[in-house]
Protein backbone atom coordinates (compact mmCIF):
# COMPACT_ATOMS: atom_id res chain seq x y z
CA UNK A 1 0.00 0.00 0.00
CA UNK A 2 1.63 3.17 -1.13
CA UNK A 3 -0.11 6.35 -0.19
CA UNK A 4 0.66 9.43 -2.19
CA UNK A 5 1.76 12.62 -0.51
CA UNK A 6 -1.45 14.16 -1.79
CA UNK A 7 -3.56 11.58 0.07
CA UNK A 8 -1.44 12.00 3.18
CA UNK A 9 -1.80 15.79 3.12
CA UNK A 10 -5.54 15.58 2.44
CA UNK A 11 -6.13 13.22 5.36
CA UNK A 12 -3.85 15.23 7.65
CA UNK A 13 -5.54 18.56 6.87
CA UNK A 14 -9.04 17.10 7.25
CA UNK A 15 -8.08 15.34 10.49
CA UNK A 16 -6.68 18.64 11.78
CA UNK A 17 -9.93 20.44 10.95
CA UNK A 18 -12.11 17.73 12.49
CA UNK A 19 -9.95 17.66 15.63
CA UNK A 20 -10.21 21.47 15.92
CA UNK A 21 -14.00 21.21 15.81
CA UNK A 22 -13.97 18.34 18.30
CA UNK A 23 -11.70 20.43 20.53
CA UNK A 24 -14.13 23.38 20.26
CA UNK A 25 -17.22 21.31 21.10
CA UNK A 26 -15.61 19.56 24.08
CA UNK A 27 -14.12 22.77 25.53
CA UNK A 28 -17.42 24.60 24.91
CA UNK A 29 -19.28 21.92 26.85
CA UNK A 30 -16.70 22.23 29.64
CA UNK A 31 -17.50 25.96 29.78
CA UNK A 32 -14.18 27.32 28.50
CA UNK A 33 -14.37 27.28 24.69
CA UNK A 34 -11.15 27.10 22.66
CA UNK A 35 -12.09 28.31 19.16
CA UNK A 36 -10.75 26.40 16.14
CA UNK A 37 -8.68 29.42 15.03
CA UNK A 38 -7.02 29.60 18.47
CA UNK A 39 -5.26 26.32 17.82
CA UNK A 40 -4.18 26.93 14.22
CA UNK A 41 -0.55 27.57 15.32
CA UNK A 42 -0.56 24.35 17.37
CA UNK A 43 -2.00 22.35 14.47
CA UNK A 44 0.59 23.80 12.09
CA UNK A 45 3.37 22.89 14.53
CA UNK A 46 2.05 19.31 14.65
CA UNK A 47 1.84 19.23 10.86
CA UNK A 48 5.46 20.40 10.56
CA UNK A 49 6.63 17.67 12.94
CA UNK A 50 4.63 15.04 11.00
CA UNK A 51 5.87 16.13 7.58
CA UNK A 52 9.49 16.31 8.76
CA UNK A 53 9.05 12.82 10.20
CA UNK A 54 7.65 11.50 6.91
CA UNK A 55 10.51 13.18 5.02
CA UNK A 56 13.10 11.51 7.27
CA UNK A 57 11.27 8.20 6.76
CA UNK A 58 11.56 8.59 2.96
CA UNK A 59 15.25 9.53 3.19
CA UNK A 60 15.92 6.59 5.53
CA UNK A 61 14.21 4.26 3.04
CA UNK A 62 16.64 5.46 0.36
CA UNK A 63 19.50 4.08 2.45
CA UNK A 64 17.50 0.91 3.19
CA UNK A 65 16.56 1.77 6.78
CA UNK A 66 12.95 0.71 7.33
CA UNK A 67 11.48 1.80 10.63
CA UNK A 68 7.91 2.75 11.53
CA UNK A 69 7.44 6.52 11.09
CA UNK A 70 6.23 6.88 14.70
CA UNK A 71 9.93 6.77 15.67
CA UNK A 72 10.89 9.70 13.44
CA UNK A 73 7.82 11.83 14.15
CA UNK A 74 8.00 11.42 17.91
CA UNK A 75 11.75 12.06 17.95
CA UNK A 76 11.35 15.28 15.95
CA UNK A 77 8.45 16.40 18.11
CA UNK A 78 10.43 15.65 21.28
CA UNK A 79 13.45 17.61 20.05
CA UNK A 80 11.35 20.62 18.97
CA UNK A 81 10.11 20.88 22.56
CA UNK A 82 13.55 20.95 24.18
CA UNK A 83 14.30 24.59 25.15
CA UNK A 84 18.08 24.02 25.12
CA UNK A 85 17.89 23.02 21.46
CA UNK A 86 15.34 25.38 19.96
CA UNK A 87 14.50 28.97 20.98
CA UNK A 88 10.86 28.41 19.96
CA UNK A 89 10.52 25.25 22.06
CA UNK A 90 8.36 26.87 24.73
CA UNK A 91 5.98 28.33 22.11
CA UNK A 92 5.88 24.93 20.42
CA UNK A 93 4.85 23.14 23.62
CA UNK A 94 2.43 25.89 24.76
CA UNK A 95 0.58 26.10 21.41
CA UNK A 96 0.21 22.32 21.11
CA UNK A 97 -0.90 22.15 24.74
CA UNK A 98 -4.06 24.08 23.76
CA UNK A 99 -5.17 21.07 21.70
CA UNK A 100 -6.83 18.37 23.79
CA UNK A 101 -5.40 14.92 23.26
CA UNK A 102 -8.88 13.41 23.48
CA UNK A 103 -10.15 15.72 20.73
CA UNK A 104 -7.35 14.44 18.48
CA UNK A 105 -8.41 10.87 19.22
CA UNK A 106 -12.03 11.35 18.11
CA UNK A 107 -11.41 11.67 14.34
CA UNK A 108 -8.88 8.80 14.47
CA UNK A 109 -11.41 6.49 16.11
CA UNK A 110 -14.05 7.72 13.66
CA UNK A 111 -11.87 6.50 10.77
CA UNK A 112 -11.45 3.23 12.66
CA UNK A 113 -15.23 3.10 13.13
CA UNK A 114 -15.82 3.56 9.40
CA UNK A 115 -13.48 0.70 8.50
CA UNK A 116 -14.60 -1.62 11.32
CA UNK A 117 -17.50 -3.12 9.37
CA UNK A 118 -15.31 -5.13 6.98
CA UNK A 119 -13.72 -6.87 9.98
CA UNK A 120 -17.03 -7.73 11.68
CA UNK A 121 -18.00 -10.62 9.39
CA UNK A 122 -14.62 -12.31 9.66
CA UNK A 123 -14.72 -11.69 13.37
CA UNK A 124 -17.94 -13.71 13.73
CA UNK A 125 -16.37 -16.67 11.96
CA UNK A 126 -13.44 -16.80 14.38
CA UNK A 127 -13.64 -18.91 17.46
CA UNK A 128 -14.47 -17.65 20.92
CA UNK A 129 -11.02 -18.92 21.95
CA UNK A 130 -9.19 -16.41 19.82
CA UNK A 131 -11.26 -13.61 21.34
CA UNK A 132 -10.50 -14.72 24.90
CA UNK A 133 -6.78 -15.24 24.28
CA UNK A 134 -6.52 -11.90 22.45
CA UNK A 135 -8.17 -10.12 25.39
CA UNK A 136 -5.80 -11.88 27.81
CA UNK A 137 -2.84 -10.53 25.84
CA UNK A 138 -4.24 -7.00 25.86
CA UNK A 139 -4.99 -7.08 29.59
CA UNK A 140 -1.77 -8.94 30.35
CA UNK A 141 0.42 -6.47 28.49
CA UNK A 142 -1.15 -3.55 30.36
CA UNK A 143 -1.10 -5.18 33.81
CA UNK A 144 2.38 -6.60 33.26
CA UNK A 145 3.63 -3.14 32.37
CA UNK A 146 1.95 -1.43 35.33
CA UNK A 147 3.16 -3.99 37.88
CA UNK A 148 6.72 -4.12 36.51
CA UNK A 149 6.89 -0.32 36.32
CA UNK A 150 5.62 -0.02 39.91
CA UNK A 151 8.25 -2.51 41.17
CA UNK A 152 11.04 -0.88 39.15
CA UNK A 153 10.13 2.66 40.24
CA UNK A 154 10.09 1.49 43.87
CA UNK A 155 13.38 -0.38 43.46
CA UNK A 156 15.08 2.66 41.94
CA UNK A 157 13.65 4.96 44.62
CA UNK A 158 11.74 7.26 42.24
CA UNK A 159 8.43 6.71 44.01
CA UNK B 1 -9.89 17.10 -10.01
CA UNK B 2 -12.80 14.77 -9.32
CA UNK B 3 -10.67 11.69 -8.83
CA UNK B 4 -8.69 13.35 -6.06
CA UNK B 5 -11.79 13.84 -3.96
CA UNK B 6 -13.78 10.69 -4.67
CA UNK B 7 -13.32 9.75 -1.00
CA UNK B 8 -15.50 12.69 0.13
CA UNK B 9 -17.96 10.26 1.68
CA UNK B 10 -15.35 8.98 4.13
CA UNK B 11 -14.60 12.53 5.25
CA UNK B 12 -18.28 13.42 5.47
CA UNK B 13 -18.92 10.33 7.60
CA UNK B 14 -15.91 11.08 9.79
CA UNK B 15 -17.02 14.70 10.25
CA UNK B 16 -20.54 13.69 11.18
CA UNK B 17 -19.32 11.00 13.59
CA UNK B 18 -16.89 13.41 15.27
CA UNK B 19 -19.55 16.11 15.75
CA UNK B 20 -22.20 13.70 17.08
CA UNK B 21 -19.69 11.99 19.40
CA UNK B 22 -18.43 15.27 20.83
CA UNK B 23 -21.97 16.62 21.24
CA UNK B 24 -22.83 13.59 23.37
CA UNK B 25 -19.64 14.28 25.33
CA UNK B 26 -17.81 12.39 28.09
CA UNK B 27 -20.21 10.47 30.31
CA UNK B 28 -19.15 8.99 33.64
CA UNK B 29 -20.84 5.62 34.16
CA UNK B 30 -21.30 3.91 37.49
CA UNK B 31 -22.43 0.29 37.61
CA UNK B 32 -22.35 -0.71 41.26
CA UNK B 33 -18.72 -0.75 42.32
CA UNK B 34 -17.54 -0.40 38.72
CA UNK B 35 -17.08 3.12 37.45
CA UNK B 36 -15.63 4.27 34.17
CA UNK B 37 -15.94 7.12 31.72
CA UNK B 38 -17.37 6.77 28.26
CA UNK B 39 -15.36 9.02 25.94
CA UNK B 40 -16.40 10.58 22.61
CA UNK B 41 -13.81 8.45 20.82
CA UNK B 42 -15.62 5.29 21.95
CA UNK B 43 -18.92 6.65 20.57
CA UNK B 44 -17.16 7.32 17.26
CA UNK B 45 -16.17 3.65 17.11
CA UNK B 46 -19.65 2.44 18.08
CA UNK B 47 -21.28 4.82 15.59
CA UNK B 48 -19.20 3.10 12.92
CA UNK B 49 -20.72 -0.25 13.83
CA UNK B 50 -24.24 1.20 13.90
CA UNK B 51 -23.79 2.95 10.55
CA UNK B 52 -22.43 -0.29 9.08
CA UNK B 53 -25.46 -2.22 10.37
CA UNK B 54 -27.89 0.24 8.78
CA UNK B 55 -25.80 0.02 5.57
CA UNK B 56 -24.76 3.67 5.49
CA UNK B 57 -21.09 2.67 5.23
CA UNK B 58 -20.25 0.80 2.02
CA UNK B 59 -17.33 -1.57 1.35
CA UNK B 60 -15.44 1.05 -0.61
CA UNK B 61 -15.53 3.56 2.25
CA UNK B 62 -14.33 0.91 4.69
CA UNK B 63 -11.35 0.05 2.52
CA UNK B 64 -10.57 3.72 1.94
CA UNK B 65 -10.77 4.62 5.62
CA UNK B 66 -8.45 1.83 6.75
CA UNK B 67 -5.11 3.47 5.83
CA UNK B 68 -6.47 6.84 6.97
CA UNK B 69 -6.28 5.57 10.55
CA UNK B 70 -2.53 5.18 10.19
CA UNK B 71 -2.20 8.68 8.72
CA UNK B 72 -4.37 10.45 11.29
CA UNK B 73 -2.56 8.64 14.13
CA UNK B 74 0.54 10.66 13.22
CA UNK B 75 -1.13 13.69 14.87
CA UNK B 76 -1.28 11.75 18.11
CA UNK B 77 2.37 10.76 17.74
CA UNK B 78 3.47 14.36 17.23
CA UNK B 79 1.22 15.64 20.03
CA UNK B 80 2.61 13.10 22.49
CA UNK B 81 6.18 13.82 21.48
CA UNK B 82 5.64 17.51 22.25
CA UNK B 83 4.93 16.67 25.89
CA UNK B 84 8.19 14.71 26.24
CA UNK B 85 10.65 17.50 25.41
CA UNK B 86 10.21 19.51 28.65
CA UNK B 87 9.98 16.28 30.66
CA UNK B 88 13.12 14.63 29.27
CA UNK B 89 14.97 15.01 32.59
CA UNK B 90 12.38 13.02 34.54
CA UNK B 91 12.29 10.39 31.81
CA UNK B 92 16.04 9.83 32.00
CA UNK B 93 15.68 9.39 35.76
CA UNK B 94 13.19 6.60 35.09
CA UNK B 95 15.23 5.17 32.26
CA UNK B 96 15.91 1.80 33.84
CA UNK B 97 12.32 1.38 35.02
CA UNK B 98 11.00 2.32 31.60
CA UNK B 99 13.23 -0.12 29.76
CA UNK B 100 12.77 -3.04 32.18
CA UNK B 101 8.98 -2.69 32.21
CA UNK B 102 9.01 -2.52 28.42
CA UNK B 103 11.00 -5.76 28.17
CA UNK B 104 9.04 -7.66 30.85
CA UNK B 105 5.58 -6.64 29.68
CA UNK B 106 6.23 -7.78 26.13
CA UNK B 107 6.41 -11.45 27.10
CA UNK B 108 5.12 -11.98 30.66
CA UNK B 109 1.47 -12.41 29.59
CA UNK B 110 2.42 -15.28 27.26
CA UNK B 111 2.69 -17.43 30.41
CA UNK B 112 -1.08 -16.97 30.81
CA UNK B 113 -2.41 -16.59 27.27
CA UNK B 114 -0.92 -19.78 25.77
CA UNK B 115 -1.72 -22.12 28.72
CA UNK B 116 -5.32 -20.84 28.83
CA UNK B 117 -5.62 -21.40 25.08
CA UNK B 118 -4.10 -24.89 25.12
CA UNK B 119 -5.35 -26.34 28.42
CA UNK B 120 -8.75 -24.69 28.88
CA UNK B 121 -9.90 -23.69 25.41
CA UNK B 122 -8.27 -26.67 23.63
CA UNK B 123 -7.08 -24.51 20.78
CA UNK B 124 -4.66 -25.53 18.04
CA UNK B 125 -1.74 -23.46 16.83
CA UNK B 126 -4.08 -20.49 16.46
CA UNK B 127 -3.20 -19.81 20.09
CA UNK B 128 0.42 -19.18 19.13
CA UNK B 129 -0.68 -16.66 16.52
CA UNK B 130 -2.95 -14.69 18.81
CA UNK B 131 -1.25 -15.33 22.15
CA UNK B 132 2.26 -13.95 21.70
CA UNK B 133 1.38 -10.26 21.32
CA UNK B 134 -1.53 -7.86 21.34
CA UNK B 135 -2.12 -8.67 17.67
CA UNK B 136 -1.51 -5.29 16.12
CA UNK B 137 -0.04 -4.58 12.69
CA UNK B 138 3.51 -5.58 13.60
CA UNK B 139 2.24 -8.95 14.87
CA UNK B 140 0.60 -9.58 11.50
CA UNK B 141 3.89 -8.73 9.82
CA UNK B 142 5.79 -11.14 12.09
CA UNK B 143 3.32 -14.02 11.68
CA UNK B 144 3.03 -13.40 7.95
CA UNK B 145 6.78 -13.58 7.76
CA UNK B 146 7.32 -16.68 9.90
CA UNK B 147 4.24 -18.78 9.11
CA UNK B 148 2.27 -17.11 6.33
CA UNK B 149 -1.16 -15.64 6.98
CA UNK B 150 -3.00 -18.67 5.56
CA UNK B 151 -1.68 -20.89 8.39
CA UNK B 152 -3.28 -21.68 11.75
CA UNK B 153 -1.03 -19.05 13.32
CA UNK B 154 -2.19 -16.64 10.64
CA UNK B 155 -5.85 -17.25 11.50
CA UNK B 156 -4.97 -16.66 15.12
CA UNK B 157 -3.29 -13.34 14.55
CA UNK B 158 -6.00 -12.12 12.16
CA UNK B 159 -8.74 -13.09 14.61
CA UNK B 160 -6.77 -11.43 17.37
CA UNK B 161 -6.32 -8.33 15.25
CA UNK B 162 -10.04 -8.09 14.64
CA UNK B 163 -10.78 -8.73 18.32
CA UNK B 164 -8.39 -5.95 19.22
CA UNK B 165 -9.92 -3.60 16.67
CA UNK B 166 -13.49 -4.28 17.70
CA UNK B 167 -13.20 -4.93 21.43
CA UNK B 168 -9.67 -3.84 22.31
CA UNK B 169 -10.41 -0.18 22.93
CA UNK B 170 -13.51 -0.79 24.99
CA UNK B 171 -11.86 -3.61 26.94
CA UNK B 172 -8.70 -1.57 27.56
CA UNK B 173 -10.69 1.45 28.67
CA UNK B 174 -12.73 -0.53 31.17
CA UNK B 175 -9.70 -2.41 32.53
CA UNK B 176 -7.60 0.76 32.85
CA UNK B 177 -10.41 2.60 34.66
CA UNK B 178 -10.70 -0.29 37.11
CA UNK B 179 -6.95 -0.57 37.72
CA UNK B 180 -6.53 3.21 38.13
CA UNK B 181 -9.36 3.21 40.67
CA UNK B 182 -7.74 0.52 42.83
CA UNK B 183 -5.42 3.03 44.48
CA UNK B 184 -2.53 0.53 44.60
CA UNK B 185 -0.39 1.83 41.76
CA UNK B 186 1.54 5.08 41.41
CA UNK B 187 0.38 7.32 38.52
CA UNK B 188 3.83 7.03 36.91
CA UNK B 189 3.56 3.22 36.85
CA UNK B 190 0.01 3.45 35.45
CA UNK B 191 1.21 5.92 32.83
CA UNK B 192 4.04 3.62 31.71
CA UNK B 193 1.77 0.59 31.61
CA UNK B 194 -0.64 2.63 29.45
CA UNK B 195 1.89 2.71 26.60
CA UNK B 196 0.81 -0.61 25.10
CA UNK B 197 1.75 0.12 21.49
CA UNK B 198 -1.69 0.32 19.87
CA UNK B 199 -2.55 4.02 19.57
CA UNK B 200 -6.24 3.64 20.36
CA UNK B 201 -5.70 1.35 23.37
CA UNK B 202 -2.89 3.57 24.61
CA UNK B 203 -5.22 6.58 24.30
CA UNK B 204 -7.97 5.08 26.42
CA UNK B 205 -5.48 3.74 28.98
CA UNK B 206 -3.88 7.15 29.28
CA UNK B 207 -7.24 8.92 29.35
CA UNK B 208 -8.28 6.72 32.29
CA UNK B 209 -5.03 7.56 34.11
CA UNK B 210 -5.46 11.30 33.52
CA UNK B 211 -9.08 11.01 34.64
CA UNK B 212 -7.90 9.49 37.94
CA UNK B 213 -4.99 11.94 38.44
CA UNK B 214 -5.94 15.12 36.54
CA UNK B 215 -3.31 17.25 38.32
CA UNK B 216 -0.53 15.08 36.85
CA UNK B 217 -1.62 15.24 33.22
CA UNK B 218 1.73 16.43 31.83
CA UNK B 219 3.79 13.81 33.67
CA UNK B 220 1.33 11.07 32.70
CA UNK B 221 1.47 12.08 29.03
CA UNK B 222 5.26 12.11 29.17
CA UNK B 223 5.61 8.69 30.80
CA UNK B 224 3.04 7.10 28.51
CA UNK B 225 4.71 8.64 25.47
CA UNK B 226 8.08 7.44 26.77
CA UNK B 227 6.82 3.87 27.12
CA UNK B 228 5.16 4.12 23.72
CA UNK B 229 8.35 5.32 22.04
CA UNK B 230 10.53 2.82 23.89
CA UNK B 231 8.05 0.13 22.87
CA UNK B 232 8.05 1.15 19.23
CA UNK B 233 11.84 1.05 19.14
CA UNK B 234 12.35 -2.23 21.02
CA UNK B 235 8.96 -3.91 20.63
CA UNK B 236 9.42 -5.60 17.26
CA UNK B 237 12.69 -7.24 18.32
CA UNK B 238 11.47 -8.23 21.78
CA UNK B 239 8.42 -9.83 20.17
CA UNK B 240 10.45 -11.59 17.50
CA UNK B 241 13.23 -12.89 19.76
CA UNK B 242 11.43 -13.50 23.08
CA UNK B 243 7.63 -13.63 22.77
CA UNK B 244 7.30 -15.83 19.67
CA UNK B 245 9.84 -18.48 20.79
CA UNK B 246 8.28 -18.47 24.27
CA UNK B 247 4.77 -19.01 22.85
CA UNK B 248 6.08 -21.89 20.71
CA UNK B 249 7.95 -23.42 23.66
CA UNK B 250 4.91 -23.27 25.96
CA UNK B 251 2.65 -24.71 23.27
CA UNK B 252 5.04 -27.63 22.82
CA UNK B 253 5.58 -28.50 26.50
CA UNK B 254 1.87 -28.19 27.25
CA UNK B 255 1.21 -30.78 24.56
CA UNK B 256 -0.69 -28.66 22.09
CA UNK B 257 -2.02 -30.62 19.15
CA UNK B 258 -1.13 -30.35 15.49
CA UNK B 259 2.17 -30.28 13.66
CA UNK B 260 4.58 -27.46 14.12
CA UNK B 261 3.90 -25.01 11.32
CA UNK B 262 7.26 -23.38 11.91
CA UNK B 263 8.84 -26.09 9.73
CA UNK B 264 6.91 -24.70 6.79
CA UNK B 265 8.42 -21.31 7.49
CA UNK B 266 10.04 -20.94 4.08
CA UNK B 267 6.71 -21.05 2.32
CA UNK B 268 5.32 -18.30 4.45
CA UNK B 269 8.32 -16.08 4.08
CA UNK B 270 7.34 -15.22 0.53
CA UNK B 271 4.06 -13.77 1.69
CA UNK B 272 5.05 -10.49 3.22
CA UNK B 273 2.08 -8.53 4.44
CA UNK B 274 1.19 -5.06 3.32
CA UNK B 275 -0.22 -4.06 6.68
CA UNK B 276 3.15 -3.52 8.33
CA UNK B 277 2.88 0.26 8.68
CA UNK B 278 3.34 0.20 12.44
Amino acid sequence: MTLTWFTKMKVLVMTGIFASIANYISTYKAGDPVYPWDIIPGMLFLLVAILLGCLVEQLALKVKIKLPNIIYISLISILMGVPQLFPFAETYVAEIDKISLLALCTPILAFAGISIGKDLDEFRKQGVGIVIVALITIGGLYLGGVVTAQLMLMATGII
Amino acid sequence: MKKYFKDWKVFALCFGMVVVSELIGSKPVKLGPVSFTLLPMLYALLLGIVLFKVKVIDQESMKTASPYITISVMFLTAKMGSSIGPELGKLFESGAALIVQEIVKKFIFVFISVPVGVLILRMGREVVGCGFSTNRENAIAIVGNLYGLDSAEGRGVMGGYITGTVLGTIFSGLLASLVCGLGIFHPYALAMGAGVGSASMMSVNMAATIEAFPEMQLEIEAFTAGAQVAGSVMGMYLTLFISVPLANFLYKILGGKGENQAKKGKKGREKKTAGAAH
